[in-house]
């Protein structure tokens, strides 16, 4: 029985960057975004008879302190709600996250760099990534680093998200940030 | 033609003794399969752990394949080295593991080795540093000339491999 295979397909993700654990730092924000293959697009999907609504591609969360209880945890709640097309599941969408703090003089310096597929199968799924930073090789270079305040960070943070390149990269793993939220195929 | 997409990570490695530690990868295929679009080896990046003893890499895996046959079906393989302080790096192990053939999403665990060597080359390893590698990479993912080798257990690769299957129903092979 032959069936009609449409050439252009779906792909919707909502869900949230719920919460993060760095045991050393504290007063974190989180930024996203999406790194994607050629065939694939970031599109507007109308369900009701208004506008249609469309999802952000990336997204700055609001500065969190830990809690004062026991569970020391950083909570951003912060929402992800995009919809991608595509013609070809190569290039599958991934969606990198940096977290950014402030450091011992009040600067600005990111804590972690993490990376994760979106998942493939649809339901609901729940993702706890590392995370990662920079950390020059050179013991002077990271000192002056720490003291200046100015880490070594990515000018554009999707290069975490490329398989080339990345061997000359010496990085060290802080800790997890978790996502999670149901994701859809049409 | 049958499409196989394979995309997914190399999440890290746990259970080797050595800190800072990278990983060389590749995919080797047989005769009939063609890589349409990915990159077919890479390097990950040097990670140092600060917390616990996995190191994660994170690296992203995205690979097409198209096949005319069943033969030769993809199988990543693994060099694990570790990196010290003055920028000298070390073979930590070996590996290798088949792409799963079923779809969906996988977690694979795959174990690693590194060749022995005589107890002269075992001390200077622990001393000095070095030891022996493989010659020709095809022995970490083919079953010939093995039995020349002696070796010890290294630690384990970890990676989550999600598996898309286009076409095969055409020619007859259920997945």
């Amino acid at each position: 029985m032959e069936s009609v295979v449409p050439s252009v397909f779906l792909l919707m993700v909502n869900g949230q960057v719920e919460s993060a654990q760095f045991p050393e730092y504290d007063d974190l924000y989180c930024k996203y975004c999406f790194v994607y293959g050629q065939d694939w697009a970031p599109t507007a999907v109308s369900w009701t008879l208004g506008p249609p609504l469309i999802g952000l591609e990336e997204g700055i969360s609001q500065i969190t302190s830990k809690s004062q209880d026991t569970r020391q945890l950083l909570t951003w709640n912060f929402p992800i709600d995009v919809t991608f097309k595509s013609t070809n599941p190569s290039g599958w969408p991934q969606i990198v996250l940096s977290v950014y703090g402030p450091d011992l003089f009040g600067n600005d310096v990111v804590r972690g760099y993490g990376v994760v597929h979106i998942p493939f199968s649809p339901g609901r799924h729940k993702r706890t990534i590392p995370m990662f930073v920079p950390e020059s090789t050179s013991k002077v270079q990271k000192f002056t680093s720490w003291f200046m305040g100015r880490r070594p960070e990515y000018t554009d943070p999707k290069v975490v998200a490329q398989g080339e390149g990345r061997e000359d990269i010496g990085m060290s793993v802080r800790k997890v940030a978790s996502l999670s939220g149901p994701s859809q195929k049409g | 033609m049958a499409e196989v997409h394979v995309i997914g990570q190399i999440l890290g490695a746990t259970g080797f003794s050595e800190n800072s530690l990278f990983c060389k990868w590749g995919v080797h295929t047989g005769a009939a399969w063609k890589l349409l679009s990915g990159l077919q080896e890479g390097q990950t990046q040097v990670d140092t752990p600060q917390v616990g003893d996995m190191a994660y890499w994170s690296h992203p895996i995205d690979l097409h394949f198209a096949t005319k046959g069943l033969q030769g079906w993809p199988r990543l393989h693994f060099q694990v080295w570790s990196q010290d302080s003055f920028g000298r790096c070390q073979l930590a192990g070996y590996g290798f593991c088949h792409v799963p053939s079923s779809p969906g999403t996988h977690q694979l665990d795959c174990p690693t080795w590194r060749p022995l060597g005589s107890w002269r080359e075992q001390l200077a390893r622990v001393f000095v540093g070095g030891g022996p590698q493989l010659l020709h990479g095809n022995t970490i993912y083919s079953g010939a000339d093995r039995y020349r080798l002696h070796t010890t257990a290294g630690g384990t690769v970890h990676l989550q491999l999600g598996l898309l299957l286009r076409h095969f129903d055409r020619y007859g092979v259920e997945c």
